[in-house]
């Protein structure tokens, strides 16, 4: 967030940004940590939880705003992007989160992650990731593993997964991270870290789902395996280094920056607040745009 | 009231002086026309609507009055092309009925447009020689015009203006030599509009009008067409209907539009894209239908007014957002310029087929308000009552447009921006702030509305149901209080009569009906109807949805008979009105397709019917006493 610097950081702690609403999920679920992450986040960052707006689809995941101080907006399945998009043009000084689940920004929402990126609207998009439809009660995601069975897939799924890693590095995406619960410290910090850039930030959290998960997505199992990107020594301003990292979605888990860009392009928002001051002096007040009907001899 | 609302009892006298001649002073004996309507077709290369919307400048720039449709195929470049411009000494409301001059440029264009372009027998057609028709043998079945003329207007063109581009103007030449009207003007179009083409390209228009025109004064019509002396102010506007919804949005306060490209609906989104910036606002064109509501759901949420616009298809695919604005109490307006349906239908023509949709579309317990503009100037003063509903009653609000308003020129009087009155959203104050409950209930049931920036005014937006707070919850009394509170909020809006045109005698035994594009048309039959004596009485919504009981069960007591005029095959308004309104048995429909014209002259004649019909019933029934 650009805007950020010029304010003068106030005071907040974590419990600032935590609602008095008590979440739906299930005892142990991955997305207790990741809003805790979040939490955290917002309180390094320190902005008053009235300039924040918290945008999400639906989902067990999406119940998300509600559980933060922030003003929330829980949407409609996938459409938490273009919502989020428009809050953030209409008001430019807003801090914008998008969050929802990996069905939700893969599947019936899929369509709108590229433009998002296009047009680099400075929001910072949490996905998180379960591999699985947990509030419809365990049917195929998007991410699923190909010939994993659940209630919708009794004989197995057909299907390969999305890599939504490679996916929005294949979009063009500025900053792309992964993260886990597992992790709350390098959560917390890659999430103000998205917040932080100054463009479209993208960050999937391995959020295991409780109920429906498997043995080797849980907690537990994750700790085990996790390798920081750091400890690999990757470069995250290499895009081509982040997609070859990126590749071992599913088999390896890899946290931290897989890519930022190390000179951001230019937003969306800035581009048209630009486009305003300048075409701002050719009109006194709105009337005047009914000039153009005027009858004028030729 | 609402401002610039052309009301009932503002009707001007009958425009329907159509084919009523005046004495030509200067000469008398020959009659002048008042009342003109010409069609021409040809292929999309010809410069068809080019030379309509010349004509309509010109004339207007000489004080006449006028209506310019356009009609298409579905073809990018080439296809067919056609427009109907209705020209007028007195203001205008409808497209008006049969040619009184066609002019087809090539016949198997022509012949698309079927009734679209009606040629009768009071119709002078001209056509390119080219074509190698005899004037005998036109391919127009079971009609005989008044005067069939073949002109050289392709070799006219090309001996003149170097080119079959230049066909439109040898047209234009024609129709001003034929007309009387435009010499000067349109000269001057041709200059400006090819300024920049250089002085060789402008001087071979011009002789190519001259040829036009020479040829009219060498052949003068057996039917002469010569306007006469425009009789009503002066038009001080050209407006079409998309373009004039645009400017509207503008100057209602809207600061973002979102919105994907659709025909007819586009120029909506063009004009904005243009304009909107100056005013510190935002276009986005969207990725897809959804996403270019779905963002306006969210600068509205920020606090923004904001509108998009659409057409069928894309009205099908944002059906669920407005659901979600409907729960959440969030305000927008949504443009509907309809067009043929279901599925992609027709594109390039109107409609009013998507009633029951604007009306019944979302799912749950939902009212939305539904507006209609009954011509293009009437898009303003129907846009800025379309935010000022959505801002007091915090509801997406839907303008049923069609192709026709939307993409139809007309000459407009002047609109006084400063005269209209701007509703804002209901903003909670610093004490209600202080402990802010978003979704209150209240009264009225609307609940001050706070947006993102606002200190202490932090709540939860949903498309799940909620409690005051905003907390999500499943409970069936919750949920019932608050359908309760989302739907009670609109009972003051069913009693705006200034929603409603109304005029005729209150008494009157005899109903018209319509709404939309086909309300010019019911309105000039009306009138058409009054001049010939027969007891009748018109009723215009503009609020289409919420049904106004109250409104029309008052139209309804004095009425035995009536008719319903809309262009849909379902007779959609009547079926709505069914469904709230006890509708007397003899209310009768007239309803159509999409792009089969329905004209004043065939209301007014079905209004006769329906008449002699109810006197012939009072006749049979036993004298009282």
């Amino acid at each position: 967030m650009s805007t950020l610097s010029a304010r003068p950081v106030e005071d907040y702690t974590a419990k600032d940004y935590k609602s008095d609403l008590k979440p739906i999920w299930c005892p142990g679920c991955g997305d207790f940590g990741v809003v805790q992450a979040i939490y955290r986040a917002l309180a390094n960052v320190g902005r008053p939880p009235h300039e924040i707006a918290f945008i999400s689809g639906i989902g067990c995941s999406s119940r998300i705003p509600g559980y933060t101080t922030a003003y929330g907006f829980n949407s409609v399945h996938g459409r938490s992007l273009p919502i989020a998009q428009g809050i953030k043009l209409a008001n430019p000084d807003l801090l914008v989160l998008c969050a929802g689940g990996d069905g939700d920004g893969f599947s019936i929402g899929g369509g709108h992650v590229a433009h998002a990126i296009r047009r680099n609207i400075d929001i910072t998009y949490i996905v998180m990731d379960n591999q699985i439809y947990g509030l419809t009660k365990g049917q195929l995601s998007p991410t699923s593993r190909r010939g994993l069975a659940t209630v919708s897939s009794a004989h197995g799924a057909m299907e390969s997964p999305v890599n939504p890693l490679l996916y929005v590095l294949g979009y063009g995406a500025e900053f792309v991270a992964q993260g886990t619960p597992a992790d709350m410290n390098g959560l917390a910090k890659i999430i103000e870290e998205g917040i932080r850039y100054p463009g479209f930030a993208f960050i999937n959290v391995q959020s295991p789902c409780v109920t429906y998960g498997q043995e080797d997505q849980m907690l537990k199992a994750q700790k085990a395996t996790l390798q920081t990107l750091e400890s690999l020594s990757h470069n995250p301003a290499d895009r081509l280094a982040a997609m070859d990292l990126a590749q071992a979605y599913g088999e390896k888990l890899y946290t931290g920056v897989f890519f930022r860009h190390a000179k951001p392009g230019p937003t969306f928002e800035r581009l048209a607040r630009e486009r305003q001051d300048a075409q701002r002096s050719t009109v006194k007040s709105r009337a005047d745009v009914l000039n153009v009907f005027r009858l004028k001899k030729p | 009231m609402l401002a610039g609302l052309y009301v009932g009892r503002e009707v001007p006298p009958p425009a329907e002086s159509v084919d009523v001649a005046t004495t030509n002073p200067l000469s008398p004996g020959i009659a002048m026309n008042t009342d003109l309507v010409i069609g021409m077709a040809g292929s999309g290369g010809d410069g068809i609507v080019s030379a309509g919307e010349s004509l309509l400048t010109a004339a207007a720039l000489e004080g006449y009055h006028g209506v310019l449709t356009k009609s298409f195929g579905p073809q990018i470049r080439g296809g067919e092309s056609s427009f109907r411009l209705r020209v007028c000494t007195a203001k205008v409301l409808s497209p008006g009925g049969s040619l009184d001059l066609a002019v087809a440029l090539n016949w198997e264009d022509f012949l698309k447009f079927g009734a679209e372009l009606p040629v009768g027998g009071q119709t002078t057609v001209i056509y390119d020689s080219n074509t190698n028709v005899a004037p005998d043998r036109i391919p127009l079945v079971g009609v005989t015009p008044a005067e069939v003329i073949p002109v050289p207007i392709e070799q006219i063109a090309r001996e003149t203006g170097g080119s079959d581009r230049a066909k439109n103007t040898v047209v234009l030449g024609l129709m001003s030599g034929w007309l009387g009207i435009g010499r000067q003007e349109v000269i001057a179009g041709i200059r400006k509009r090819l300024a920049k083409k250089g002085e060789e390209i402008i001087e071979r228009a011009e002789k190519a009008f001259h040829a036009g025109l020479e040829f009219a004064e060498q052949h003068p019509l057996k039917t002469d067409r010569l306007m006469a002396e425009p009789s009503a102010p002066t038009a001080k506007f050209v407006v079409d209907g998309n373009d004039l919804c645009a400017a509207a949005a503008i100057v209602a306060g809207c600061d973002f539009f979102g919105g994907y490209p659709i025909t007819p609906s586009s120029e909506i989104m063009h004009f904005l894209g243009r304009e909107i910036w100056k005013y510190g606002g935002t276009m986005l064109q969207a990725e897809d239908e959804i996403a270019g509501v779905g963002a306006v759901v969210g600068a509205s949420f920020a606090g923004k007014k904001a509108m998009t616009a659409t057409s069928g298809p894309g009205m099908s695919l944002k059906t669920e957002m407005l659901g979600l604005a409907s729960i959440a109490e969030l305000p927008l307006v949504c443009v509907n310029v309809q067009r043929g349906g279901p599925s992609t239908g027709i594109p390039t023509k109107g409609e009013q087929s998507d009633l029951f949709q604007a009306a019944f579309s979302a799912h749950g317990d939902v009212i939305r308000p539904v507006l209609a503009p009954v011509s293009a100037e009437d898009m303003f003063p129907v846009t800025i009552e379309a935010f000022n509903l959505a801002e007091q009653y915090q509801t997406p609000v839907i303008i049923l447009s069609d192709q026709e308003v939307g993409q139809r020129k007309e000459t407009a009087e002047p609109i006084d921006a400063a005269a209209i009155r701007i509703i804002e959203r209901q903003k909670p104050t610093a004490k209600e702030l202080e402990h802010y409950v978003r979704f209150r209930f209240t009264e009225t049931g609307i609940s001050p509305i706070s947006h993102p920036g606002m200190k202490g005014g932090n709540y939860l937006a949903s498309g799940i149901e909620h409690n005051e707070h905003g907390a999500p919850t499943a409970n069936g009394e919750m949920h019932s209080r608050m359908n309760d509170k989302r739907l009670r909020k609109f009972d003051p809006l069913k009693q705006r009569r200034d929603l409603f045109i109304v005029d005729g005698h209150a008494d009157a035994p005899l109903g018209l009906i319509s709404w939309g594009s086909t309300a010019g048309i019911a309105i000039e039959a009306f009138h058409l109807a009054l001049t010939q004596g027969l007891r009748v009485k018109l009723l215009v919504p503009r609020l289409l949805y919420p049904v106004s009981e109250q409104v029309y069960q008052e139209f309804f007591a004095s009425i035995a008979r009536g008719l319903v005029v809309e262009q849909n095959h379902q007779s959609q308004l009547f079926r709505l009105l069914r469904m709230f309104v006890d509708v007397p048995r003899g209310i009768e429909q007239l309803a159509k397709s999409g792009s089969n014209p329905i004209t004043p002259a065939e209301v007014a004649d079905r209004l006769r019917q329906i008449s002699l019909a109810l006197q012939r019933e009072k006749h049979q029934q036993p004298s009282e006493g």
